[in-house]
């Protein structure tokens, strides 16, 4: 998300409740809107279809069929998430972009060829049984998303933030109404809805991508070549939506806490529901994040390595160090202060929430403790921002990993010891994960002219 | 490379320590390290060629003498391959010693231990010892160390600068380390300057325990002080508030406070500290030279080669001023070339040569002659290149030196031997070799005349005072030919050191490294 402080600054220049408003607003949408129009999207189209032609066990279907695509998807392209947003910004500041927009097109093609493969294979062998179109769909469907991850990836990589929002909003107010229209059809029906409306998106990406960024090159594979992408980012990237999906698939999979629902895709009536609501508590969360590391740690971030480099005195060197720790700390604070205030409203209107949703209040404990694994979840987001910016690559790599074997070995201990303990293996991977990364950032942050000056080569 | 390959051995009577000199650069001390390699045939030499970089040199410019059995070649500013970055603590207890050592340069009587820190400190330089070059470039001490010293010490407020220039100082420290290590056996180490060569001196004495020579020709420091003026790769980064005019850039004087103290402990670990004239002799005691263990021996020259030359001179003395050297910014050929301007007003027949190599600083040789055509002197100056002085001599009628450091150069006592006079600005040991030292040397006359520096009239006033004035310049040639055989013969100087040396050799092998020449030293 680098680069859209730039935008937030220029809001916060306005130097009035206003402005800051507008801020944190632009922000909070920037930051959590993809995800959280997903969600919506997904949970409207069910809501809409509900008490109509359509059977409670049919909308079932389509939202696990939809939920199982977007969390596949989003595995599969975390490999490249960080990696060619890096290779993207190397390449921009080389001043090389005409390599920019053929190699977006490679790594579309790319996704989609891998998307295609192992979608086909799930097709054939996995969903053994189910219907043709059904399959179709869903084939058709993992392709599509997949290559949306990498389309926003690029476009983040690219700062049109705006046009991002714009695209989902549209591509996903189709999604809903085409699946409105096509109900009567059944889940088949519901999925095309869904699947139009995806391609709409991904085309409109597409479309706006090569009228903006013209080259006389359509297609390039120079990401792939060995050193063009960070390996360790590609771990990270792949660590990351793992650990955040994998406790999901352990309850969707373990007897007892899961069930079946179509072919061998599985839900978990208890787990799923919450934290998909738990997540829309993070916008304040991200909105923070975003103004704080992205503006006032920038900032200093960037006086500190000028003073290093132009020469500054050792006690401004110092002194600017110890100003970027303390707008790391504040930001911190910052989104942990907002993120209570949202936990705490959760607490409040939790009831009503899952009155107007028509699920079940048996939600009620573990919403709460959801709500506050996401709000540390945005904590971990900024920490791992830091870490970026400072360039240590391994560090967060060894987080990441960190967090999946935590998760991992969490939730199967909450699993083993009942549903009084459910939501809290994932709670507490993400908080020891925060914890060990805030120990780390503290030891590299009183080493940091150390490590600047002296372990480099000169 | 094309050139034979070095002469290799495992032990040798006398390692020579030469920074910039003998066999890959010409020039007086080149032509004195050779000639002191001649003379001994029964000794066996191994030459430790110190440089900057191996593109600074071309082939040897001397053939090696039969006795040299080894020579070998390290470059100062090399690049050297960082192994792997090495994230370390460092020890305290050495940085201790670090620090001692560092008071000791700075005020060497308030802190006698400094000698000892550095004795302890030279036997952990090589890798895995407390202060490799690992520790030096990563280790959290030095970089604690590094610290204290800019806010103790820097004037320039740029720690970037500060921390660049604190690293490039002192890397070529292990670079020496490495040499003291690999070098062969020897009896005795001799080193023609202080500076790099004269550290290497001083660790391989503190390391192997064997006497340490130092000659010193020129005054390293002073030299260096005119390189680090001229160079430009040193910042300054006070403002117009933090600056006062008089003091040079405190990058610069770093440089120049490593070289006093690469001379002072060059000082502190030589046995023998020779000079060439009494005024040098005098400014390294106030360097920091035990007197006790300093003494003078001029350079002589070949007096049977040179002397039949006298017969080849024609009746008429030749207006032709020559002026043999490098041609170098320190031996100011542009003021001779200024002077010659004023010369050839009054004597349209004057010719100046300058007879040297010009690659060593080819950009100045270019300004040099850019000179002579906007001077119009194209018919009247000549570059001679590289030349054999015995074909020159007898050609010329006035020796010419215009350097603005200078110790004893030999030209003038070749000329001498020949019966030229010479003109040459106050420097070094020039007035002493003009005018003499003493009262029965003054006695024998002026052999030439003495000017001030950079002063091109006052330079050619003298030249056209003697060529026109045959009394005076036959006067002058007499004074020269009587002051180069009473003082300045090669026998002379033989004698001395071979006495020099032969005292060193003899003296027992040590059982343990650094463990024998060891008597106390008081700061």
């Amino acid at each position: 998300m680098a680069g859209i402080g730039f935008e937030i600054r220029k809001l916060l220049k306005k130097e009035s409740y206003f402005g800051l408003i507008q801020a944190y607003t632009y922000a909070g949408i920037i930051g959590a809107g993809p995800w959280i129009l997903s969600i919506l999207g997904v949970q409207a189209i069910g809501f809409l279809s509900l008490a109509i032609v359509v059977p409670t066990f049919l909308i079932t279907q389509f939202q696990v069929s939809v939920t199982h695509m977007i969390a596949a998807s989003l595995i599969l392209t975390g490999i490249l998430q960080l990696a060619f947003t890096r290779y993207i910004s190397d390449r921009l500041f080389e001043k090389r972009d005409d390599t920019v927009l053929p190699n977006f097109i490679g790594a579309l093609f790319a996704v989609m060829v891998a998307a295609g493969a192992i979608g086909l294979a799930a097709a054939v062998f996995l969903f053994d049984g189910l219907g043709v179109v059904y399959r179709l769909l869903m084939l058709s469907g993992f392709i599509i998303l997949s290559m949306i991850w990498i389309a926003t990836i690029f476009l983040s990589g690219m700062k049109q933030y705006k046009q991002i929002l714009w695209l989902f909003l549209v591509g996903y107010s189709i999604s809903v109404l085409a699946a409105v229209v096509l109900r009567q059809f059944g889940l088949e029906g519901l999925l095309l809805g869904f699947v139009l409306g995806q391609f709409v998106l991904l085309t409109g990406m597409m479309v706006f991508t090569l009228r903006t960024y013209p080259s006389n090159r359509f297609i390039e594979f120079d990401f792939i070549k060995p050193g063009r992408m960070y390996l360790s980012l590609m771990g990270v990237g792949f660590l990351y939506n793992f650990g955040v999906w994998i406790d999901k698939y352990m309850f969707w999979y373990t007897a007892g806490a899961g069930q079946q629902i179509i072919g061998p895709l599985n839900a978990s009536l208890i787990y799923d529901l919450p934290i998909f609501l738990a997540y829309l508590s993070i916008i304040p969360g991200m909105a923070v994040f975003l103004v704080r590391m992205e503006t006032d740690f920038v900032e200093y971030y960037d006086k500190f390595y000028d003073a290093v480099r132009e020469g500054g005195s050792l006690e401004q060197i110092e002194q600017l160090r110890d100003e970027m720790v303390h707008t790391i700390r504040q930001g911190i604070f910052e989104i942990v202060k907002i993120q209570t205030i949202a936990v705490l409203v959760t607490f409040v209107a939790a009831p009503a929430l899952l009155r107007l949703l028509g699920a079940s209040q048996l939600y009620q404990s573990l919403l709460y403790i959801d709500v506050v694994s996401a709000s540390t979840q945005v904590v971990l987001l900024g920490l791992l921002n830091v870490f970026f910016y400072l360039d240590k690559r391994r560090i967060v790599l060894l987080l990441t990993g960190i967090f999946v074997l935590l998760n991992i070995g969490l939730t199967a201990l909450s699993l083993h010891w009942g549903p009084a303990y459910y939501g809290y293996g994932f709670a507490l991977a993400v908080l020891i994960t925060v914890l060990t990364g805030m120990a780390f950032l503290d030891r590299k942050l009183q080493t940091l002219e150390y490590e600047t000056f002296m372990l480099q080569r000169g | 490379m094309t050139h034979a390959p070095y002469p290799k051995a495992a032990s040798a009577d006398i390692a020579m320590l030469l920074e910039g000199t003998f066999p890959f650069v010409s020039g007086g001390v080149s032509s004195w390290v050779n000639q002191i390699i001649r003379a001994f045939p029964d000794y066996t030499f191994a030459l430790i060629f110190i440089g900057s970089r191996p593109e600074d040199y071309g082939q040897p410019k001397y053939e090696l003498p039969p006795n040299v059995v080894h020579l070998e070649t390290h470059y100062i500013h090399t690049q050297i391959d960082i192994p792997l970055i090495r994230r370390q603590r460092g020890d305290p207890a050495t940085f201790g010693d670090v620090e001692a050592m560092h008071e000791y340069f700075r005020a060497p009587h308030a802190s006698p231990d400094g000698a000892n820190a550095f004795e302890r400190l030279s036997r952990e330089l090589l890798p895995g010892g407390k202060l490799d070059r690992d520790t030096f470039l990563f280790s959290e001490a030095s970089w604690d160390f590094i610290k204290t010293k800019y806010r103790e010490h820097s004037i320039d407020p740029s720690f970037v600068d500060f921390f660049w220039t604190i690293r490039a100082m002192h890397q070529p420290i292990w670079t020496m380390a490495q040499i003291a290590e690999s070098l062969p056996e020897v009896r005795a180490f001799h080193t023609i300057s202080t500076g790099y060569a004269g550290f290497l001196g001083a660790l391989l004495k503190r390391r192997r325990g064997r006497p340490l020579i130092l000659s010193e020709h020129g005054i390293y420091t002073k030299e260096r002080k005119i390189d680090l003026f001229q160079s430009e790769w040193i910042t300054d980064n006070r403002n117009v508030f933090q600056k006062d005019p008089t003091e040079i850039s405190y990058f610069r004087q770093l440089w120049m406070r490593l070289f006093e103290s690469f001379g002072k402990l060059c000082y502190d670990a030589a046995d023998d500290i020779i000079a060439l004239y009494e005024a040098n002799r005098q400014r390294q005691i106030q360097d920091g030279a035990e007197p006790a263990r300093t003494r003078n021996i001029p350079n002589g020259i070949n007096l049977k080669a040179l002397s039949p030359l006298r017969q080849q001179r024609p009746a008429e003395t030749p207006p032709i001023l020559c002026l043999i050297g490098r041609v170098v910014p320190i031996k100011d050929i542009k003021t001779f070339i200024r002077a010659m301007r004023t010369v050839v007003n009054r004597i349209p027949q004057a010719e100046g040569w300058i007879a040297g190599p010009e690659d060593e600083s080819p950009e100045y040789a270019e300004e040099c002659k850019n000179l002579v055509i906007s001077l119009g002197l194209e018919k009247n100056v000549k570059f001679l290149g590289f030349q054999k002085i015995p074909d020159l001599l007898p050609k010329i009628g006035l020796m010419v030196l215009s350097s603005i450091s200078e110790a004893l150069p030999l030209v003038i006592l070749e000329g001498y031997a020949a019966g030229v006079p010479t003109i040459s600005t106050d420097v070094g040991s020039c007035r002493q070799l003009v005018y003499g030292f003493d009262d029965a040397d003054r006695a024998i006359g002026a052999s030439g005349r003495i000017v001030g520096i950079a002063d091109p009239l006052a330079l050619a006033n003298a030249a056209i005072e003697l060529l026109l004035d045959p009394a005076a310049w036959q006067a002058a040639s007499q004074a020269a030919i009587e002051r180069v055989e009473r003082y300045y013969t090669q026998d002379m100087m033989f004698g001395q050191y071979r006495s020099v040396y032969e005292r060193a050799l003899s003296l027992p092998v040590p059982s343990l490294p650094g463990a024998a020449g060891q008597c106390p030293r008081r700061g």
